[in-house]
């Protein structure tokens, strides 16, 4: 291979990053096409008649045992692209060459995907499984504070990269346990993490408090609003801001629907304040409300 | 290379050993300070017996301080979840050693099936999917194991050595003592980066801090510290900070560290 005149010939032996990148663009292909196939398979089921109960019960898992081969299946070349980057990085990093700005915004863009895909394929199958009428939240004893610790973790280099300060905290300090559903609470706080940093100016806040009957996490940003206009709709299933402004969409819109959804099946809620640019203290709130359940009368099904 | 005086062994048994992906994860746990340790079967074409026998034998002679252990083993069916298997031998021979599952199943009937088998055992194991960045594995090691190191990192700037009572600058691989940061300026620097190390983004609330402060009002005081620190610390980086940079207050609550850029 010629060398590169701007990275040397090391480095541009590493330019075969190209050829995953056409396996990333088929990957993100097959996902649209997954994604029209969940609202294919929604709205089929939608159309099938009441009665007809156990076959959709076997209907319903089918699509949940495909989507969890699915995301097993999407999760190797995803996991290979990000391994090819990750070791160019390294090795970019090793060289101590400056670097084109074209590769590293390339690199940057790959890593910063990685998360999206991650909930993206995560948010189909908690979509699928609460299309399953069978399915019911379960209830274990959880530390919310260690499902945002973790949650942070994630996205703390994220919101770093992108300028933005993200940190949280617990009142009480020492929160203990609650009894709920484990992967619901970590899916929500997930998806209200990574909308805030997406949308953020530089600090994201996340709070978790509690009352005599409910336990609250909060996600605060200080972006730039959402203008009342498009409150009715952020909570739609599909509903993106670049939806409205008819733009390339970057999210599937399905994040705030889930939450919500996960939040109200449990006994909960998930509600938005939001004050618009214009006025200094603009900014959005989501604050996810989950009832604090008596462990007497916690179902555990573990 | 900053490493910790003794390094932190972590084991890894996985089929995958050699991927890229998990190489940049070893990449980042050896800047770290830890020492990973594979388990190699013999046979090229080991089964998910020939791992769980290899890694139940290099927990007695590696001695690791946790076990990263794939859940999946090939796609044979008795090895489709043989790392919950491995896990169950690894929880009798070892209770206490900290098991990091490292799992593709981010959700779902298998993950739950996953999940269900980890919680069987009263031990320190905990679930973390294959697309995590290295950082995140990092971090949900270092709170598995639950030791702060006497040598605590800070981005590329800055190392706080616990044990002497000393923050060094890092410019060039040559380290500097920052000497106008001791006694309770080091105290709360060394509280605020022993919570970061823990968990990032956490906020160290005022009432830790303030026994670190003196005079009628406590909260000023520290406040006064704080900005001594940063300034010191900037000026040993060459750099200046703001609020929102390296030691940020947030809601009048208590103050988090953040890691320069």
């Amino acid at each position: 291979m010629a060398a590169s005149p701007l990275l040397g010939g090391a480095v541009s032996e590493s330019l075969w990053i190209i050829e995953p990148l056409a396996v990333a663009g088929a990957g993100l292909l097959v996902t649209g096409l997954v994604v029209g196939f969940a609202a294919l398979a929604v709205t089929i089921r939608v159309g099938k008649p009441a009665d007809d109960t156990g076959t959709r019960r076997r209907w319903s898992q089918m699509t949940q045992h495909y989507f969890d081969v699915f995301g097993h299946d999407m999760g190797r070349p995803i996991r290979r692209i990000l391994g090819k980057e990750r070791d160019v990085r390294a090795r970019l990093a090793e060289s101590k060459k400056s670097v084109d700005p074209a590769v590293q915004e390339l690199l940057d863009e790959i890593e910063q995907q990685a998360p999206t895909f991650r909930l993206m394929v995560s948010n189909i199958q908690v979509l699928v499984q609460l299309e399953d009428e069978g399915s019911r939240p379960q209830t274990d004893p959880v530390a919310p504070a260690q499902v945002v610790r973790n949650v942070v973790d994630r996205y703390v280099g994220i919101g770093r990269e992108r300028g933005i300060n993200l940190s949280w905290w617990s009142e009480p300090a020492e929160f203990g346990l609650e009894y709920c559903d484990a992967a619901a609470l970590d899916h929500i706080v997930t998806n209200l993490i990574d909308n805030a940093v997406r949308y953020a100016g530089s600090q994201v806040e996340v709070r978790l408090t509690r009352n005599p009957t409910h336990f609250f996490v909060r996600v605060w940003d200080d972006g730039p609003g959402i203008p009342e206009h498009f409150l009715p709709h952020i909570f739609d299933r599909g509903w993106t801001p670049e939806v409205a402004s008819r733009q390339e969409r970057t999210t599937s819109g399905l994040g705030l629907h889930i939450a919500r959804t996960l939040a109200r099946r449990a006994g909960g809620d998930l509600t938005v304040d939001t004050v618009v640019a214009g006025n200094p203290a603009h900014h959005t709130a989501f604050t996810l409300a989950l009832p604090r359940v008596n462990p007497d009368h916690a179902s555990g099904n573990r | 290379m900053m490493t910790a005086a003794r390094r932190e062994k972590v084991l890894i048994v996985d089929d995958e050993a050699g991927s890229d992906l998990m190489n940049s994860v070893r990449r980042k746990l050896d800047r770290e300070g830890f020492e990973t340790v594979v388990v190699h079967p013999q046979s090229k074409l080991a089964s998910g017996d020939d791992f769980e026998a290899e890694a139940l034998m290099a927990i007695d002679t590696v001695r690791p301080s946790a076990v990263l252990l794939d859940v999946r083993f090939g796609d044979h069916p008795d090895d489709r979840f043989k790392g919950l298997g491995i896990l169950r031998k690894i929880v009798e021979k070892a209770p206490d050693l900290p098991v990091l599952m490292f799992t593709q199943y981010a959700r779902g009937p298998q993950r739950d099936t996953a999940a269900a088998g980890s919680l069987r055992f009263n031990s320190s194991v905990d679930f973390i999917d294959k697309l995590a960045s290295p950082d995140e594995v990092a971090l949900r090691l270092r709170r598995l194991i639950g030791r702060t190191p006497e040598l605590i990192r800070i981005g590329d700037d800055y190392v706080v050595d616990g044990q002497a009572g000393v923050v060094y600058a890092v410019r060039g691989g040559e380290r500097s003592p920052i000497r106008s940061v001791q006694g309770m300026k080091f105290s709360i620097l060394l509280e605020l980066a022993s919570a970061w190390y823990r968990s990032p983004g956490e906020l160290v609330p005022f009432w830790k801090l303030e026994r670190f402060s003196e005079g009628e009002d406590s909260r000023a005081s520290l406040r006064v510290r704080v900005r001594e620190i940063k300034d010191a610390l900037g000026e040993a980086a060459g750099k200046k900070y703001g609020p929102a940079d390296l030691i940020v207050n947030v809601r009048n609550r208590g103050y988090v560290l953040v890691v320069p850029k």
